[in-house]
């Protein structure tokens, strides 16, 4: 190998480096449109797919929620919006957040009119572990929660809890999900996820 | 062309060679994941022994390993914006693997025993089929741990209901790290045996 001034060293590393941040940051500056599309296209769907809506095309995605949306009320401290469901009666959606295991996990939560119970959810995470805890995705996990009440027989406010099988304690069937097995931390952070649900006026 | 040809078996980056194993255990869990990161590999691979090859000559031996980490990097980053852009869901199917690719031990040791001293076009094959080497291994954990973990293949169910009801369960073992380690010892044994001779 040649030896090389320290001069040369330098000025090599200082044009490399400057090469490739304007190459990569026009990059990222061009493709950022397309990404954010994706990110607001993302909820949406999210949102249709908790809403009851089956089979919306990606393309139609973000027409047809502004078609459906009835107004955009955001709350004090999440997003939520007045929509018509699939089953053509109107519904709430609430952002929930909280963290799972190996970051956050998010969802919408579609509740009736008057907020008593769930039409429906979705949940997303960020890098649950594929298999276990990404499950909370699934059709499976998520159908669960239709229908479920957020209060207890005596009108008090219970969310609908996530638990494992043996540990439901006094929870009335309608107030509890199963927890998925395998993923326990997860499981207790979509709970404590519903249990921070509140409508916001 | 047959020079090329070491990594899928003799001269496998994870069966001989041991390197890149982390990466191995964590996106094998299903194969649509594994596929895309061993594309993702063999894209960064190749080009990074391309453009370093390209620009051996003027490398300063003192700094080369810093030089070879923003090539890989920016390939990395570039991969993961178009990911993002283009292939979404995937994009968040792989989440941070696609960025600890700068970390992956195999696209550094080409660099550093191939590239280096080598003309682009070597550099460039040795980079695909290095990465190819690596996405085989992936896409065989993966087929397996995808298979026995969760009954599915590609994301389509494949094991039939009728099984379940007749009492047959999904290997749990199969969806975490540990299990993938072992397959990939299996694997290692089995090339090892010889049966690729």
């Amino acid at each position: 190998m040649r030896k090389f001034s320290n001069t040369y060293v330098f000025l090599y590393v200082s044009a490399l480096v400057l090469l490739i941040c304007v190459v990569l940051a026009s990059v990222s500056i061009g493709l950022k449109s397309k990404r954010e599309a994706n990110v607001t296209r993302e909820k949406y769907q999210q949102i249709l797919k908790a809403a009851g809506y089956k089979d919306v095309p990606k393309k139609k995605t973000v027409s047809f929620f502004q078609e459906i949306a009835e107004s955009e009320k955001g709350g004090k401290t999440s997003e939520q919006y007045h929509i018509r469901c699939a089953d053509g009666n109107p519904g709430i959606v609430v952002r929930v957040q909280g963290k799972g295991l190996w970051g956050p996990i998010w969802g919408y939560v579609v509740l009736s009119e008057d907020g008593s119970s769930i039409k429906g959810v979705s949940f997303a995470h960020k890098s649950e572990t594929p298999g276990l805890g990404a499950k909370i995705t699934e059709d499976e996990f998520t159908n669960a929660f239709i229908d479920k009440k957020l209060y207890d027989q005596n009108g008090v406010f219970t969310s609908v809890r996530v638990v494992k099988k043996g540990q439901e304690g006094d929870l009335l069937e309608e107030n509890r999900v199963d927890a998925i097995s395998g993923a326990t931390i997860t499981s207790r952070g979509v709970d404590n996820m519903m249990k921070e649900l509140r409508i916001e006026n | 062309m047959k020079k090329y040809l070491g990594p899928l078996s003799k001269d496998n980056p994870i069966l001989v060679q041991t390197l890149g194993v982390c990466s191995a255990l964590a996106v094998t869990a299903q194969l649509k994941p594994a596929v895309v990161m061993a594309l993702s590999v063999t894209v960064v691979c190749a080009f990074s022994n391309l453009i370093i090859s390209l620009i051996r000559n003027t490398i300063p031996s003192r700094i080369r390993i810093i030089v070879q980490l923003l090539i890989v990097s920016f390939w990395v980053v570039l991969v993961d914006l178009l990911l993002q852009a283009y292939f979404y869901e995937i994009s968040k199917l792989l989440s941070v693997f696609v960025g600890l690719i700068i970390t992956n031990c195999i696209i550094m040791g080409r660099l550093e025993a191939f590239a280096l001293s080598h003309k682009p076009w070597p550099s460039f094959m040795d980079g695909v089929m290095n990465g190819l080497g690596y996405g085989l291994v992936l896409v065989v954990v993966a087929f397996f741990r995808e298979l026995l973990g969760s009954g599915t293949l590609w994301n389509h169910q494949v094991v039939p209901n009728a099984l379940y009801h007749a009492g047959y369960l999904n290997n749990g073992l199969m969806i975490l790290p540990p299990m993938a380690l072992i397959l990939v010892g299996v694997m290692i044994w089995v090339r090892g045996s010889g049966v690729d001779r």
